[in-house]
Formats: structure tokens, sequence, C-alpha cells
């Protein structure tokens, strides 16, 4: 089934390597709210896609901040 | 509300295209594509989990038209003439009609993405091209011959025939032009060497 639009958030960041993807890892991987997330390290702005029915963009940049790691909403 | 918008979609992956045949993979990427299909990177994100999720999803999606314009008119219960003529005017039509998917699927062909793409789009086309093969030998229209060896002849010449109308030129830059007797000719000396 195909995911429905509305509930992907997309940030940029600055969780630009292995180690840093590690420490957040485990807190989205266990999230009850999130379903699914992946952040690309190869791209500038490092981003984070997060996919959720209940979340919304300030609850994350709330949690990823709490790893002091910067999350911006991405235009 | 944010609607899935085929359009842009389809701008997106025929701009990835072209990407990826001028700049190669290495060269590629997710924000050069958002901006030259004048989309926002999140935008870009929506469909999109990353660059490799891009590419296999692109590359799958050539090969499925690929195969699918392959098995066109196409049954495996064909004589074997009749069929393999098919696969040359199926052939022939995508390569012509479809520089780009071609240069792209040959690039992905010949990259780590080969083997993820490969196995979604070509299992029923496998499936089918054995099944016309064997019933080809058992038919007695086709000598027992190995798979890779079939292919380099069956095909080899069509493509090398199409590589020339491709380029404009053949050899020491010779003009050249596809006509429907060379193809005819080529197909004939196929029928030759391929039939008991």
């Amino acid at each position: 089934m195909e995911t429905d639009l509305q509930n992907i958030l997309i940030f940029a960041t600055d969780i630009k390597t292995e180690s840093e993807k590690q420490q957040i890892s485990n807190c989205l991987d266990t999230h009850l709210e999130i379903s699914k997330w992946t952040i690309d390290q190869e791209d500038i702005d490092c981003v984070l896609r997060i996919e959720s029915d209940t979340l919304n963009e300030e609850q994350i940049i709330q949690l990823i901040s709490e790893y002091h790691f910067t999350c911006t909403t991405l235009e | 509300m944010r609607t899935r918008d085929t359009n842009k979609e389809e701008i997106v992956k025929q701009k990835a295209i072209e990407m990826l045949v001028k700049l190669g993979i290495e060269g590629f990427s997710m924000n050069r594509l958002a901006k030259e299909s004048g989309i926002s990177v999140a935008t870009l994100y929506i469909y999109y989990s990353d660059k490799d999720d891009l590419i296999k999803k692109i590359g799958t999606e050539i090969g499925q038209i690929f195969f699918s314009e392959m098995t066109k008119d196409f049954t495996p219960d064909m004589s074997f003439r009749e069929g393999l003529l098919k696969q040359w005017e199926n052939r022939s039509r995508f390569v012509i009609q479809n520089p780009d998917k071609v240069a792209c699927w040959d690039l992905l062909g010949h990259s780590t993405y080969r083997d993820s793409i490969l196995d979604e789009s070509l299992l029923e086309f496998k499936t089918t091209m054995g099944t016309f093969m064997n019933t080809a030998v058992e038919r007695k229209e086709l000598i027992p011959i190995n798979k890779e060896v079939f292919w380099s002849i069956a095909y080899g010449p069509l493509y090398t025939l199409l590589r020339f109308e491709n380029e404009g030129k053949s050899f020491g830059g010779k003009p050249f032009k596809l006509t429907k007797e060379a193809t005819d000719e080529a197909f004939e000396l196929v029928i030759k060497a391929l039939t008991p």
C-alpha cells in the first residue's frame, strides 16, 4: 500500500557520520509512533525522513534536539 | 493537503535518467535533481527515501517497461522464426525510441545496483523466454545451445546494427542508417545459424 503523503516529515539535520546516526537510531527504531525512518547522509542536508501517523514536525525537532543535533524543517 | 502530482513525478524520473546518463552514479545527487526538476528537495524526499532508493526504483521501472515491451505481441508458443522476429522488432523499437532509458539501463546493469534491479524486473521475462527456447528445441526449430551463446548469436548482430544506427555512423565515421533490408539480411543469417 502506498504511504499517505500527509504522514511524511522531512528535515535537514547535521547528523553526518555513522556514529552520529547510531546515537539516534535506537530512539527512532523503538519509537511507537514512528513507522519508518531513514536518513540520507550522502546529501548535503543529511535529510531525515520520518513516517508517522501522529507526530508533527515540532515533536520530531524536539526529539532530535535532545541528542544535541540540529534539525530543521526542509522546505 | 499534499497530493501526489504524477506529472511532476514523471518529470523527476525523466530528469533523473538524463542526469544519471550524463553524470554517472557518483556524480548524481538528490539536491541537483530537485533543482533541475524545479521542485524542492523536501518534495523529492517525500517520494524517495534517499539516492539509493531512487536509483533502485528508477532502474526497476525501466526494467519493467523494457521487459513488458519485449513481450508485446509475443507468446512463447510462437514458431521460432516468428517469435525471434517479434523479439527483434520489439527490441529495435524500444532501443530507437528510448535512447536515454537504454543508456541508463546499461549504466545500472554494470553497477552494484544490477542484482536488486534485475531480481525485481526480470523473473517473468526469464520464464517466458526459457519456455520459448525449450519449445523451439523440442519442435526442432532451434539447435540445442547454451543460453549465453544463444543470446550472442540471436541478438548480438541486432544490437551492433542498432549501435551504428544510434551513432549515425559505422566504421571510420561512414554515415549509417539502418534499413529494413539490412535488418532482414542480418535476421536471415541469424536464423540460418540457429536452426538445424
